[in-house]
């Protein structure tokens, strides 16, 4: 409780004292104010813009024209939207499980602490540390037509020539999979940070029991990392459907080709502002992939009672 | 009881918190001088992606030397401000410079771009700084395209047409030698395949959508004689010379001659696909010359011109880059006033910087009459002869079109090419989405 001195008549007014609650809670919000201040202007304050935008027909020259919801209905008509969307569903879809299991896989590897396991765990997250221009650029060498390193390994093993980002049917899983090589060691690292937080009694016991490693694995493992499959399932899924990674692996690779087989909506929304000067539209197909990765991430809080497990 | 902190020594909460709202205090009160700083500058910005950081250095020494020249003997100074090739073409940096109020007073475009700047309302009328001399200097298929009701838009600095370069070294693996370089489609397809190896494509289109691939496919179209609209503005793109074109392209592709997947920067980059050995014959532009001497030069190379299709007109494309001014930069007047003077007044200096641009700095045919003259032999011989006596003079210009029609076409060719499209579905379907978008179109006319 706030406890302030009152002045006695004819007296300076006394300080107001804090208590050390009150205090410790200003001097928090004090901390985190740089951080929300930083989140306001430059996430939050363009969110709104942006929304404001796509009710506007805005070429980029300093044009800006309001059409009302003309934006949002063009997105209805527009066939290459409807294909970039589905794509992007698709990339998610291939890009989360993937992510996860190659995430977990790694963590379960390495998760022993010796320094064999240390050394694995750089080289694992060691993409990571490097650009990811490079890494397109690399994996754009390894699979390319006739000479690649991988495209060679196929022939070899008799798959025949196969063109990795020039086939249409084929192109966008490529670029799942450089995706993939890229993040799993970041995933890695989580999962390995929810391994140690499981009690090694749970697993003696288990072992005492009589209980297989894959009992174990099925039983503690899986059930106790729920937080943290939570959180990787929440973060991959939305970074999928946002194409963070995505847009810098498809416009170095592909540019959204073959035949826009790996144009993600993000790079669709890029394509529309910054080529085709239609900033209003692609400000509208923002706002609607702002309100996928919202009901995505509610679906994930509904599914979870709110990302709580702390108490099962 | 004992004090627990991770803080170094000497420092608390309350100093941090005191630090950190010093330093937001300082920055801010530093933002307005940082805005009167930006805003006292009237030199007059140049952007493009040669100079003075890009890598080669004749095109850097050639960009300098014109702006230290300028800035001499003129009150009006100009900068040079390098951008990145890729980020400059593709990226954001110029469109978000612009619409953020803050282009550049002078740059350069593409002709698929001079539409969208047009349209934009940023391109400055050029025309009163330069004399009716120097217009004539430029021939209409190289000036009409930068050109709205008359007026001059944009100055061009080269011409770039299309051509196909071969590996001598790939001919003679197959027993072949330049009695066997390919006069028509059946012929290319026939010799691509011929020299085919397991190591190496016989040839090599654009593969990668966008404007190059659209500017490096037109001529195809125009062979058979093909357009994308007619002269009444209504599409002309399902026809079957338009047909034949794509048809072309996804035949080569089909018979596992030409690629899908192309190294280094592209179809562009024929150092990294002709000369690494990956493809036998490679569709490039004129620029190839001093790509492959600077880069390749162990490399021997022969150009040969666009091969037509039966009954079809020999016809390739050129395009290039040209100087443009800002409209609503800090002094378009100055600024069409550099471009005059830098690349279209009848000054010797003027004429000389032309020739000097497409034979010392590039491999370029020149955009001016004069220059073509002034260069003389320097146009002639070796393989720049060959451009000039043989593929230039059948190059027409790089059309302009607003992006939604690039995008259109782009897609027919991506979808055909490596979609494996039937090429009359998709020149139809093409051509419907080109009539409802031609038909609300107002912008300045599409080229």
């Amino acid at each position: 409780m706030t406890e302030i001195l009152t002045s006695v008549a004819g007296e300076k007014p006394a300080a107001v004292r804090l208590t050390t609650r009150r205090r410790e809670a200003i001097a928090g919000y004090l901390f985190i104010l740089p951080d929300a201040l930083g989140l306001l202007v430059f996430i939050g304050l363009p969110m709104v813009l942006a929304f404001g935008i796509s009710f506007f027909e805005v070429d980029g020259f300093g044009s800006f024209k309001f059409v009302g919801v003309a934006n949002y209905v063009r997105m209805w008509g527009d066939p290459l939207f409807w294909t970039t969307l589905k794509t992007t569903l698709v990339f998610a879809v291939m890009l989360v499980p993937l992510l996860y299991v190659t995430g977990l896989g790694l963590a379960l590897l390495v998760q022993r602490t010796n320094r064999f396991n240390t050394v694995m765990r750089a080289m694992f997250f060691a993409p990571q540390m490097v650009s990811l221009v490079v890494i397109s650029l690399v994996w754009q060498l390894m699979v390319v037509d006739k000479l690649g390193v991988l495209t060679r390994l196929a022939a070899a093993v008799g798959l025949g020539s196969i063109s990795f980002l020039g086939n249409p049917n084929i192109a966008l899983f490529t670029v799942t999979i450089a995706g993939v090589w890229f993040l799993m060691g970041y995933y890695m690292l989580i999962f390995l940070g929810g391994l140690q937080d499981i009690p090694k009694e749970y697993y003696e016991a288990a072992k005492i029991d009589g209980a297989s490693p894959i009992a174990s694995f099925w039983y503690i493992t899986l059930p106790l990392l729920r937080p943290t499959s939570f959180f990787v399932l929440l973060i991959s899924s939305v970074a999928a459907i946002a194409g963070a990674q995505a847009f810098d692996l498809v416009y170095v690779m592909t540019r959204g080709g073959p035949a826009n087989s790996t144009t993600l909506l993000v790079t669709y929304i890029y394509a529309q502002a910054f080529q085709y000067s239609a900033f209003g539209y692609a400000a509208a197909m923002a706002a609607l992939l702002v309100v996928l990765m919202m009901v995505t991430t509610v679906f994930f809080f509904l599914a979870t009672r709110g990302g709580r497990f702390d108490n099962e | 009881m004992t004090k627990i902190s991770n803080m170094p020594a000497g420092w608390s909460r309350r100093s941090i918190l005191k630090g950190g709202t010093a330093l937001a205090a300082a920055g801010l009160a530093g933002l307005p001088m940082m805005g009167r700083a930006f805003g006292q500058d009237s030199t007059l910005s140049f952007w493009q992606f040669y100079a003075p950081d890009g890598d080669v250095k004749p095109q850097v020494e050639w960009f300098v030397k014109m702006v230290a020249d300028w800035n001499a003997t003129q009150a009006e100074q100009v900068a040079l401000e390098y951008v990145v090739g890729s980020e400059y073409i593709g990226g954001t940096k110029l469109q978000t410079s612009f619409a953020s109020g803050q282009g550049p007073d002078i740059f350069i475009i593409s002709p698929g771009d001079f539409l969208r700047y047009y349209n934009g309302g940023v391109l400055a009328d050029l025309t009163p700084a330069i004399e009716e001399a120097a217009r004539a200097d430029f021939p209409e298929s190289v000036i009409a395209n930068r050109m709205v009701d008359g007026k001059i838009y944009g100055v061009p600095m080269e011409v770039e047409p299309m051509a196909f370069y071969y590996s001598v070294k790939a001919f003679e693996d197959a027993g072949l030698n330049e009695n066997d370089v390919p006069q028509t489609w059946d012929q290319l397809l026939e010799v691509g395949k011929k020299l085919t190896t397991t190591e190496r494509y016989g040839l090599l289109f654009e593969t990668n959508p966008g404007y190059y691939q659209n500017f490096t496919w037109y001529p195809f179209m125009w062979q058979g004689g093909g357009e994308f609209q007619t002269a009444d503005g209504k599409s002309a793109f399902d026809s079957p010379a338009t047909v034949q074109a794509l048809k072309l392209w996804q035949d080569a592709v089909n018979s596992g001659a030409a690629p899908r997947q192309m190294l280094g920067g592209g179809g562009g980059d024929i150092v990294a696909n002709l000369g690494s050995g990956y493809c036998a014959i490679q569709n490039v532009g004129i620029w190839g010359i001093s790509a492959m001497d600077n880069n390749a030069p162990d490399v021997p190379y022969g150009i040969f011109k666009l091969p037509v299709p039966a009954g079809g007109k020999y016809v390739t494309v050129g395009g290039g880059w040209a100087f443009v001014a800002n409209s609503k930069g800090k002094n378009p007047e100055a600024a069409g006033k550099f471009i005059a003077w830098a690349l279209a007044s009848m000054a010797p200096d003027s004429i000389q910087r032309v020739v000097d641009w497409c034979t010392v700095a590039k491999s370029d045919m020149p955009p001016r009459n004069s220059a073509l003259a002034a260069g003389g032999e320097a146009f002639n011989k070796g393989k720049m002869g060959i451009f000039s006596k043989e593929i230039h003079p059948g190059t027409r210009a790089e059309p302009r079109v607003p992006p939604e029609v690039y995008k259109i076409i782009s897609d027919a060719i991506q979808q055909t090419q490596l979609g494996g499209a039937d090429p009359q579905a998709a020149a139809t379907a093409a051509s419907q989405q080109l009539d409802a978008f031609l038909a609300s179109y107002s912008g300045a006319p599409i080229l």
